[in-house]
């Protein structure tokens, strides 16, 4: 049986994009393909026939008021909702070409090549050190020295390992907010998915914790393909490269966060980001 | 400048509150003081009668045959702390798993609907039923008193009320921990047992200290399952000496040491179920994040 | 703009730079009429009302400028919204131009009449293409008012009669200095009020070309006339 997730690629496909350098001719690699996507929470319908393509390498953002659906469309494409009975997905959704709806998916599997950071920082109740290696326990079995090494990696990816290096025996919960967060990303980051989803990353922390983890997701798009979910239309602004903006279930408009900031095509657009409401 | 008007427009009010206040206070604090009182009270007869009757003797002598001077309290002491430890053995790894079972796995099955309609039902019954129904089951086929057979009562009490504090706790964890380890493509059971009942284990541990101290006092069950000893004995297999049946024992003679000695027992009683209470709740506390 | 923000203060702050666009352009209109009727009449008290207005034309530019950065530092204004400030920004600099070249205009004028020397230049060209001067501006800033792109284009078009109005007055004016060299400096001084007009025009029609960039989208400045007309037109 074909499997997809062949760990032992795990570079190949999390290591991500080749660097343009080396690319003679871009091809935009679709990581994930979403097609006529309709979402259930039991009768009430949460996503209605949603297209869209999530572009390797690229920050995609969703934006939309409270209840357009951009949280559900991003738990789906992990599969998050399974955990809840009554909340089914009917569609397609192509990871790398499969369809991760089909049944008899490895749903545990799928979720460590697309993992998810959440709104609350959720620091496991362990040390910082084990925080890390429990991802990566899942799946790899990795000398002591070399889960240190992933360890000092994934803090340095998350811009941690300064404050955190001489603490990694300290609970998770020791640290301040913004640090939790990092380290929650770190979490994601040290297990190499090939997407990392982030439901309103910075919605609990403050502006300069904001301002760090938007860096991160500056420097982690260029070997990951990062998906962020935002109700600050900024910062969509800021850290995307394409937007996407969802009303009632709906995707009203996708496109280039330049272009959809700039000169958006639909009037709904327009008067969402420009703040008016009818 | 003038002084800034504070709305004390109507004092009549004003006033009309603080005396309701008081009042209120007042019958609350009565009310405490009460409850306390009754508390302090039966403390302090336990300690006058009991305290007396502490000493080595007690930890080193089996109990004295009737009429005999003297004599202690070491084979039922050391015979409870064997029922209940095994109890403990037994109800711990059940009632957790139980717990984590209504939590995670089972939640809203039909199963689960009624495992917790039996638990409450037996976290109410009277343990005297128990004891009652564990005799009939146990002892009656194996035609002796055995001390397994007042541990499996004992579990029958504990059980519950460790499969309620633990589903309590591991329901408090809150759905975004158990959401982020799935996240990062963690099995069902290892998500359970390494984060969600980690996350909880201040808790789940306080409970299982509480049903600990609960089960050290129960008499009744024991009184038709592991009975009693006159003598030291660690078979299992035979009449166990404990603690509560051997001060109603005492308490009831007419003779002077023993009563003495049911004084000192329920002293000691008293005292380890006070300290598992406070171990329970300063040594595992949960350690607030600010 | 017909819909409301939800901060009413931004919507008071965006209508409040509209309207301070029109006032600009409404003061360099009348700068334009005033120079016009000085350049007519020739009359040098008229001359020295432009001259001295020319001052405020430029505290306007002034106040506006700073309007627009900070409602982009208080608002991080997107899309229409975001269009409209970077055009009104741009806009006044073309508005503070036009203001300069009907100073030049008056102080032409004022040149003209201290030298006294008589000419039979005829000066109706000038006349003419002033009004039409004018009149373009004030089509631009109505334009600009109703977002009415098609107005917007016509403007645009328009324009380049009054740059073939003053192309035939430079060979009149050659022709006349050729045939007369004592007329030279004065028709100098006439060249430099048709080259100013020429301009206002040109200011008219890059107000135009911003009132397209706002309602539309697009940067129709240095694309083919036809499809600058074509994107103007389309719904």
């Amino acid at each position: 049986m074909k499997s997809m997730f062949d760990l032992n690629k795990i570079d190949a496909q999390g290591g991500g994009v080749e660097n343009t350098n080396k690319q003679a001719h871009q091809e935009t690699v679709n990581v994930l393909e979403v097609r006529n996507l309709n979402f259930y929470y039991g009768k009430f319908q949460g996503l209605k026939d949603i297209n869209l393509n999530i572009e390797q390498g690229k920050v995609t953002a969703f934006i939309g008021p409270s209840g357009c659906g951009k949280s559900t469309l991003l738990r789906t494409l992990n599969r998050m909702y399974d955990l809840y009975p009554g909340q089914r997905a009917e569609g397609e959704i192509n990871f790398f070409g499969e369809n991760i709806l089909a049944p008899g998916q490895d749903l545990n599997l799928l979720r460590s090549r697309i993992g998810m950071v959440f709104q609350k920082p959720t620091p496991f109740p362990m040390s910082i050190y084990e925080n890390i290696a429990f991802g990566v326990r899942l799946y790899e079995n990795l000398s002591r020295s070399e889960m240190d090494e992933r360890v000092e990696w994934a803090l340095k990816k998350a811009a941690l390992w300064n404050e955190a290096k001489d603490k990694l025996n300290q609970s998770g919960l020791s640290l301040s907010g913004g640090q939790q967060q990092r380290l929650c990303i770190a979490r994601g980051v040290a297990v190499k998915p090939s997407v990392i989803l982030l439901d309103e990353p910075t919605s609990a922390l403050d502006p300069i914790s904001t301002g760090k983890v938007e860096e991160l997701v500056h420097e982690l798009k260029h070997e990951y393909t990062i998906a962020i979910v935002t109700h600050n239309m900024q910062q969509a602004a800021r850290v995307s490269d394409y937007t996407a903006y969802m009303y009632l279930g709906n995707l009203v408009e996708f496109g280039k966060t330049d272009e959809l900031f700039i000169k958006p095509k639909r009037k709904e657009t327009e008067d969402y980001i420009t703040g008016r409401f009818g | 400048m003038s002084k800034p008007k504070f709305s004390n427009h109507n004092p009549d009010l004003f006033r009309r509150r603080k005396l309701a206040n008081m009042i209120g206070l007042s019958l609350s604090i009565s009310a405490m003081a009460v409850g306390m009182l009754i508390l302090i009270w039966i403390l302090a007869v336990l300690f006058y009668k009991g305290f007396s009757e502490i000493d080595l003797e007690i930890f080193t002598m089996n109990a004295p045959a009737p009429g005999s001077e003297g004599g202690g309290l070491l084979n039922a002491i050391v015979g409870s702390l064997l029922l209940v430890g095994s109890c403990t053995l037994i109800s711990t790894p059940i009632g957790v798993m139980a717990g984590i079972y209504l939590t995670e796995y089972g939640d809203r099955s039909r199963v689960a609907g009624i495992t917790r309609f039996i638990t409450d039902i037996m976290l109410s019954a009277p343990s005297i039923v128990i004891g009652l129904f564990v005799y009939a089951i146990f002892v009656a086929q194996i035609k002796h008193f055995s001390g397994w057979a007042g541990t499996v009562a004992l579990a029958l009490i504990a059980v519950p009320v460790i499969v309620r504090t633990t589903e309590n706790m591991l329901r408090l964890v809150p759905s975004t921990l158990r959401e982020a380890a799935y996240a990062l493509g963690a099995p069902k059971w290892k998500v359970s047992f390494n984060i969600i009942l980690r996350a909880a284990q201040s808790g789940v541990m306080t409970g299982i200290l509480l049903a600990i101290a609960r089960v050290s006092g129960e008499t009744a069950p024991l009184l038709f399952t592991a009975l009693n000893n006159q003598f030291f004995s660690i078979n299992m297999n035979a009449p166990m000496a404990n603690l509560p049946v051997t001060i109603f024992q005492f308490a009831m003679s007419p003779y002077e040491n023993w009563n003495g000695l049911a004084w000192g027992g329920a002293l000691l009683i008293t005292m380890a179920v006070l300290t598992l209470n406070i171990l329970a709740r300063v040594v595992f506390r949960e350690k607030v994040q600010g | 703009m017909p819909d409301k923000h939800l901060s009413s203060q931004f919507d008071a702050d965006l209508n409040s730079l509209s309207s301070r666009l029109l006032e600009m352009g409404g003061l360099v209109e009348s700068q334009i009429s005033t120079a016009m009727r000085a350049f007519t009449q020739m009359d040098i008290d008229t001359c020295n009302i432009v001259i001295e207005n020319e001052k405020l034309v430029n505290d306007l530019e002034i106040q506006i400028d700073l309007d627009c950065t900070e409602l982009i530092a208080r608002r991080q204004p997107t899309a229409r919204d975001l269009r409209l400030v970077m055009a009104v920004s741009k806009a006044i600099t073309n508005l503070e131009r036009a203001g300069d070249e009907a100073e030049r205009v008056a102080t032409r004028t004022k040149s003209l009449i201290e030298s006294g020397s008589p000419h039979n230049i005829n000066v109706a060209e000038i006349r003419l293409s002033g009004q039409m001067a004018i009149n373009l501006l004030r089509r631009s800033l109505d334009a600009f008012a109703r977002l009415d792109t098609v107005a917007a284009a016509e403007v645009v078009t328009e324009d380049r009669q009054i740059d073939e109005e003053f192309r035939g007055f430079v060979r009149k004016l050659i022709t006349y200095m050729s045939e007369d060299p004592h007329v030279i400096s004065t028709g100098l001084d006439m060249l430099t009020i048709a080259k100013a007009i020429e301009r206002i025009g040109d200011h008219a029609k890059n107000i135009a070309e911003f009132v397209i960039y706002i309602a539309k989208g697009s940067d129709v400045r240095h694309i083919p006339h036809e499809d600058l007309v074509r994107e103007a037109n389309k719904q």
